[in-house]
């Protein structure tokens, strides 16, 4: 029995070395590639830290297990040996811990400064919508073809909920705010996630690689209907989301009448 | 070594909250049942439940919708119950016991491509489902898995796969919307409490967002604009990314809970006055005899209500299929008035002309707070007696606030032609009327006003004097309105 549980912490850390090995080629990984630009280097910085935390896993893991086969392959009535603790490991394990935390805290504040720091925003990043979340869907707003999107409402804004349109291929500035408690847009895909806080305008850039449709999803648990909110990010060509945009102005403006249903293809 | 027995009991108890959940998540766990209205349980109790012979408003009610387990499909109601309906043309025996059925459907119609199971609607087997174990598209002929327990006989409906799209709307409805509207569609589910306004109570077939006139339904366009993109100010989400079969499925279920609701509200109307408890108490008062009463109500439920029973359905039936056509929809006779600072101040006389009396409501500046929100409304529901609080109340018996129309926050959908709908046909069950009688060139002007008070500088700064607008409609007067684009 003492060997099992010696063989027991003996057998977790090389399952752990096996999954590592094995992981990539069965695809037990993140559940998509990273599509935007920033989503590459914020993996890059997971990375970083799971390589650190696999390596001090099975490191320890292994002594804990040693130690333990040492123990139980003991013969018995073999004395204890009593120790009080070693002064120059302690001062090891407190300084090595930190100089990993200093480097992991050092390493990922330029990756930092450029998803969150306005200033180093792209330059030519244009605000394509402003998203407001509330209880319990994502409200979007567009500026009115042709204009500036501000942080106040203006005529001829477009209106639409729970689905995004973002050109592919450059930097695109999102207005996120929220009309009740706090939310949090969460793009797994594109790896951006951004809370909501009541009474402020959060710009977030990002830039989507490929065409298609990615998932927003609030990851604030924000009451009840919290898992509600999911709403959908179409990313197309500029001459697609302009398109759309039109189209969109269309429908908004229907008045009821045939030749303007006409117009706007699917009243 | 000690710590192998210590384990023991966590694991044990790591076991039993585990199996906990389990049986929490099994079948019976979402046991429910549809709730009998107010009015149908303020019925004397011989009318609600019947008697021997004659079935009360509770077994009517039962017969044609079932409950959420076994849910009823009434042929008569303009509901997409989903299957399809055939009828037996042959039976045949391939060996005994095996049965063979030969179904066809009415000219115009197809046979489905599948069939998983069949149910006899008519013929000594009516009721009886049977799993269909070979299905030929082309001929129509399906193989029973079981012979059913009595004979099938040419003539006989069944429904193939019937009420499957009922079926997936229940769910979708449990999962989605019923801690909102309930189970019955009633309005009161467990997170309703909480919201203001106060999630739709379906029972009374009123919808507010329609584009239909002002005294149709509601559609089933509108209903699907309003799951799709929700009601914006107010708790009801959107499902934009629900797929189109779920979709479908939904709306046809919240008809079938509407249908339910004022199906039930009809039968008690017809009896209410004569045979609720509150009536019977006064007319024993009155002199009347216990018996006496009781005779009259068992010939009243023998014979009047079992009639109405069935043209309350037709009727029903032809209602609410009249708001699907042409002639119930909304259309402007004038595409919308180019919106121009003279048009809208053109729709801002109107707005506070003497005749229309938006103001009156909406307020001056339309920050929908007229005199009427503060005035104390008679409560129909207790003779001479006032409202608690004051303004304006719904039909579902809530405050029904005026909209703050400089919000630019639109329930109803904030494309002209909403607007337009909202101002023609008013919001069915609120208190905005209907202006059906105003020509629709104002109501386009007063359209394009409403339109631009969220954007005015300073709302209901104007030279026009309330009420004396209309008449003055030539008088100089200064709008600030934002340049046309
Ligand atoms: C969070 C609560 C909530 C949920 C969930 C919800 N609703 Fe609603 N719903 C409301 C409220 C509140 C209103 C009333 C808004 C008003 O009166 O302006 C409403 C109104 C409606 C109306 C009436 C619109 C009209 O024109 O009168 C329909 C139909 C409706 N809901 C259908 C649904 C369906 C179908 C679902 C599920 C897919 C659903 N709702 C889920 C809260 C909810
Ligand atoms: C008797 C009071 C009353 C009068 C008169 C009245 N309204 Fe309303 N109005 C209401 C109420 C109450 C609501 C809110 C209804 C609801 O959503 O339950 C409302 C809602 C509205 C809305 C919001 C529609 C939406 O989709 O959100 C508009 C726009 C509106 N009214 C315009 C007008 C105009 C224009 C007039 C005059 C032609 C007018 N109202 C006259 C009571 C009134
Ligand atoms: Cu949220």
């Amino acid at each position: 029995m003492k060997k099992f549980w010696a063989l027991f912490f003996f057998f977790w850390p090389t399952v752990a070395i096996i999954s590592c090995v094995i992981a990539p080629s069965r695809g037990w990984w993140f559940p998509s590639p990273p599509m935007s630009r920033t989503g590459v280097q914020i993996d890059g910085l997971f990375y970083l830290i799971l390589i650190i935390v696999t390596i001090t896993f099975v490191a320890t893991q292994y002594v804990l297990a040693y130690a333990l086969w040492k123990g139980a392959t003991k013969e018995s009535g073999s004395k204890a040996l009593f120790s009080h603790g070693s002064h120059k490991l302690e001062i090891i394990w407190t300084i090595v811990p930190s100089f990993i935390l200093v480097f992991i805290s050092l390493s990922q504040l330029d990756v930092l400064a450029e998803i969150r720091v306005i200033s180093k925003f792209p330059e030519k990043a244009t605000k394509v919508a402003e998203v407001t979340a509330r209880q319990f869907e994502w409200r979007i707003r567009y500026p009115k073809p042709g204009t500036e999107l501000t942080t106040v409402e203006n005529p001829g804004d477009l209106y639409y909920v729970n689905e995004l349109h973002v050109p592919t291929g450059k930097p695109v500035i999102i207005n996120l705010r929220t009309q009740d408690v706090q939310h949090a847009f969460f793009s797994p895909q594109l790896r951006v996630k951004q809370d909501a806080v009541p009474g402020l305008v959060i710009p977030i850039w990002f830039d989507v690689r490929e065409v298609g449709n990615y998932d927003l999803v609030c990851a604030e648990l924000c009451g009840w209907g919290h898992y509600k909110m999911k709403a959908r990010i179409v990313a197309q060509s500029q001459s697609s989301v302009d398109k759309y945009l039109k189209q969109l102005e269309a429908d908004q403006n229907a008045d009821g009448t045939k030749s303007e249903a006409a117009a706007s293809g699917d009243e | 070594m000690s710590l192998t027995p210590s384990l023991k009991p966590l694991a044990l108890a790591g076991f039993l909250s585990l199996a906990t959940v389990i049986a929490g998540c099994s079948d019976s766990a979402y046991q429910s049942s549809f709730v009998y209205s107010q009015g149908t349980l303020s019925l004397m109790r011989e009318a609600q439940d019947g008697t021997k012979e004659t079935p009360g408003v509770k077994k009517l009610l039962d017969d044609r919708f079932g409950d959420p387990q076994h849910l009823k499909a009434w042929g008569k109601l303009p509901v997409d119950f989903g299957g399809t309906l055939t009828s037996v043309e042959e039976v045949s025996e391939s060996e005994p016991g095996n049965k063979i059925i030969k179904l066809t459907v009415e000219e115009g119609k197809s046979l489905p491509m599948k069939a998983g199971s069949v149910k006899f609607v008519t013929g000594a087997c009516s009721g009886e489902s049977v799993q269909v174990s070979k299905w030929n598209a082309e001929t129509g002929e399906a193989t029973l898995a079981i012979a059913p327990s009595k004979e099938i006989a040419a003539g006989d409906a069944c429904a193939v796969d019937g009420g499957t799209v009922l079926s997936s709307g229940r769910m979708l409805y449990m999962r989605h919307c019923s801690h909102c509207h309930g189970t019955s569609g009633d309005g009161n589910g467990p997170t309703a409490r909480y919201l203001n306004p106060k999630p739709r109570d379906y029972r009374h077939g009123v919808f507010k967002f329609t584009s239909t006139n002002d005294m149709s339904k509601i559609s089933r366009d509108d209903l699907s604009r309003i799951v799709k993109y929700g009601i914006p100010g107010t708790y009801m989400p959107s499902f934009l990314l629900m797929k189109d079969d779920e979709h479908h499925a939904i709306i046809e279920y919240v008809r079938f809970l509407t249908l339910r609701g004022e199906y039930e509200r009809k039968l008690v109307a017809e009896l209410s006055s004569d045979f609720s408890e509150v009536a019977y108490d006064s007319r024993l008062k009155a002199g009347e005899k216990k018996p006496e009463i009781q005779s009259e109500l068992q010939e009243y439920l023998a014979e009047d209500l079992k009639e109405s029973a069935s043209t309350l359905g037709d009727e029903l039936a032809e209602i609410w299929s009249a708001a699907d056509t042409e002639e119930a929809a909304i259309v402007p006779s004038m595409p919308r008035v180019t919106d121009t600072p003279e048009s809208r101040r053109r729709g801002r006389e109107l707005y506070l002309s003497k005749t229309l009396n938006c103001a009156d409501c909406h307020g001056i500046d339309g920050a929908g707070n007229g005199p009427q929100t503060i005035a104390f409304e008679k409560n129909p529901q207790k003779a001479n007696e006032l409202y608690n609080e004051p303004g304006l109340h719904d039909i579902w018996d809530n405050l029904n606030q005026p909209r703050n129309l400089q919000l630019g926050m639109y329930r109803g959908g904030r494309r002209p032609i909403d607007l337009f709908s909202r101002i023609h046909a008013g919001i069915k069950g609120s208190r905005m009327p209907s202006f059906k009688n105003t020509p629709h060139e104002d109501i386009w002007h007063i359209v394009n006003y409403v339109l631009s008070i969220p954007f005015e500088s300073d709302p209901g700064a104007t030279a026009i004097a309330p009420s004396a607008a209309a008449e003055s409609v030539a008088a100089p007067a200064l709008v600030t309105a934002p340049t046309p684009k």
